[in-house]
């Protein structure tokens, strides 16, 4: 009896002193998205910069002109298309990890955190190394013989992919990893067991059990796509623009904020309606069975 | 059901040897279970069976057809697992249906078979469940369900007893024999509990360190063990190690003559089983030898006495209940008895290798 009352005494002091530090958090969070989203309803001035106002005008300029609704599709496609890559390379690392029996398993792991300590901006600089005319693929690809001209591969869309899902790939794996973890892996010998081939095992057994965990990474890594900003400006150039480095644009260097602003809540609903909807699908296919 | 037969199969793994020179014969319908030690080679043995190791050498036979190379999935063995292993993303219905679905059987006859497997477990009502929602015992009940429904050749089970509580491993134990004797089912039953091997099987095989110390029925194997490990791993027994001296007369170390039946020349150690060992105040029988109660333990329906006799040598004796309480004189630490037994409960033993 005592200890209850400790407890929950210890609880309320805990919730006590946390209350101002979330106050805090919640502030820093809030405000400028809140902000943001009143500067997306006012007017741009070229004189004034921003003038109060309430209109519309800025989404549909958005949605109507037809650059920036590329910018937007752009940016789906891609944060779409490295989302699915990380997922496809990212899988069958996680489940090596999680099955391994190997004493390396934390040197492996070690391995897989280590680019996350280098910035993002490092390692595109890397990648305009290896992708530049005069980079190591061209060069290779010229030294054998097999084309006699550089290819574009810097400031390209296929650059910006490539670039981008090596960021994002970690992020996929290690969380995969941390559901794979928790399978028993008997289920698999159990199907194997029970007649199922290899491919029906890992379509109808594993994929299944592990969906919460594809759900998770999908939803983290399609967020980290959506908002890249370095890897895209660095390794597109001219040859493709996202959103985050157009809105950056918009407000630094156009000093449109309203615009800018509206471009910004643009890509925060789009990512938050996109990300939450796959994950309730997934959620509703596969986890709600599991739970209830 | 079909015959399985195991022919010299060898498993290495890198050069530590698992199981060697594994010869056996299991017929149709019975049940013969691997009992051992942990890391004697008998869950390595079951998984060839089933396909999920490669034997080193030798073959393995289901019916007629050597299945050495056919892959796990193409073997048609039934296997429970020891956590059971069931699909958690599944009802208990599904997964039952999920053996009959890979072998695409219709889905009038697999609604069929799955009400037939589930009723054998008295698991019908639960058909819709999930697996988090059932308790230890009806997940075991289901993971047989589920692998009877395939109809498979042969039955395969791997310590499924082991994550029950003491009540209901009993009861399951009764099911799973009933259930087994009443199809006729080819059964190889891992355990590495003495007294469930004892109490299911047809036949059993003793392993320890990847061989066969012994094959044989239950009483077979513990009345007449082959050597010092079957007899120990078996229950208890007191040793005693000597030599013959004359016709059915053994020395032992400590000088001590006894009479024992079917003595041979080789003899290094005698054993007697504890429930053999009566105790009285005066001599009796063809031994009987002077020694104290060390420990007495309770335990219910039966009373077990250590005792030493005036050679230092142990003596662990089993009595029923009513036969320790019925005597006059109480058996306590420090009470001085005489441990008798007859030349006939004497196991002879032609080695000292017990471990």
């Amino acid at each position: 009896m005592s200890q209850g009352v400790t407890a929950s005494g210890s609880s309320r002091l805990g919730m006590s002193l946390a209350f101002p530090a979330s106050i805090v958090v919640l502030l820093i969070i809030m405000v400028p998205i809140l902000l943001m989203f009143r500067y997306s309803f006012n007017e741009f001035d070229p004189r004034t910069m921003m003038k109060e106002g309430f209109t519309l005008q800025n989404y549909i300029n958005f949605f109507t002109d037809s650059y920036y609704r590329k910018v937007f599709t752009d940016t789906l496609s891609v944060a779409a298309i490295c989302t699915l890559l990380a997922l496809v390379m990212g899988f069958p690392v996680a489940y090596f990890l999680a099955k391994t029996q190997t004493r390396f398993k934390s040197i492996l792991i070690i391995l897989l955190v280590f680019p996350l300590m280098v910035g993002n901006v490092v390692r595109a600089a890397g990648w305009m190394v290896i992708l530049g005319n005069a980079g190591a693929v061209n060069a290779l690809l010229i030294w054998l013989g097999v084309i006699a001209e550089p290819l574009k591969l810097l400031y390209t869309p296929l650059a910006v992919v490539i670039g981008t899902t090596a960021v994002v790939l970690p992020f996929m794996i290690l969380t995969l990893q941390s559901v794979l973890e928790g399978i028993d892996f008997a289920v698999e010998e159990a199907a194997r067991n029970l007649g199922a081939n290899q491919f029906t095992t890992f379509f109808r057994v594993i994929l299944p059990i592990a969906a919460p965990g594809v759900a998770a990474g999908t939803m983290l890594v399609f967020i980290l796509c959506m908002n890249a900003y370095a890897t895209p400006v660095l390794l597109g150039g001219s040859g493709i623009t996202m959103m985050a480095p157009s809105l950056y644009g918009q407000i630094a260097k156009a000093s449109n904020w309203p615009f800018g602003s509206s471009m910004a809540l643009i890509l925060v609903v789009a990512t938050m309606t996109i990300a939450l909807t796959s994950s309730w699908l997934i959620h509703r296919r596969y986890v709600k069975t599991m739970t209830s | 059901m079909a015959k399985v037969s195991l022919l010299n199969l060898r498993k290495q793994f890198g050069s530590a040897v698992a199981v060697s020179d594994f010869s056996l014969d299991i017929e149709d319908g019975e049940l013969v279970a691997f009992l051992g030690p942990s890391g004697c080679g008998k869950t390595t043995t079951l998984r060839m069976i089933a396909g999920f190791i490669d034997p080193t050498a030798g073959r393995i036979l289901i019916g007629d057809t050597d299945v050495t190379t056919v892959p796990v999935h193409k073997r048609n063995t039934g296997m429970v697992f020891q956590r059971y292993a069931l699909f958690p993303h599944m009802t208990v219905a599904h997964n039952v249906s999920f053996g009959l679905e890979m072998r695409k059987i219709d889905a009038a006859e697999r609604d069929r078979r799955i009400n037939l497997a589930l009723d054998m477990v008295r698991m019908s009502e639960y058909r819709d469940r999930y697996p988090r929602q059932l308790s230890g015992g009806q997940q075991q009940r289901v993971a047989i369900a589920r692998a009877l429904a395939i109809e498979p050749k042969v039955f395969l089970l791997d310590e499924p007893l082991s994550n029950l509580d003491a009540k209901l491993r009993l009861e399951v134990r009764d099911e799973i024999r009933a259930l087994q004797q009443r199809l006729g089912l080819t059964t190889v039953f891992v355990t590495h509990d003495q007294e469930e091997a004892l109490a299911l099987s047809d036949r059993m095989a003793i392993m320890h360190d990847g061989k066969v110390q012994q094959v044989g029925t239950p009483d077979s194997l513990y009345e007449k063990p082959a050597n010092l490990f079957v007899a120990d791993f078996l229950g208890k027994m007191s040793f005693f190690e000597g030599h013959r001296s004359a016709d059915s007369t053994f020395l032992t170390q400590a000088g001590t003559t006894l009479k024992v039946d079917g003595m041979t020349d080789r003899a290094q150690c005698i054993g007697v089983r504890p429930e053999r060992i009566s105790l009285s105040s005066a001599p009796e029988l063809d031994n009987s030898l002077h020694a104290t109660v060390e420990s007495v333990a309770y335990l219910g329906a039966n009373i077990d006495v250590a005792l030493i006799d005036q050679q230092g040598q142990k003596i662990s004796c089993h009595l029923p209940n009513t036969q320790a309480y019925q005597r006059g004189v109480p058996i306590k630490p420090g009470s001085i008895f005489y441990a008798n037994f007859l030349g006939s409960d004497c196991v002879v033993f032609t080695d000292l290798d017990r471990a």
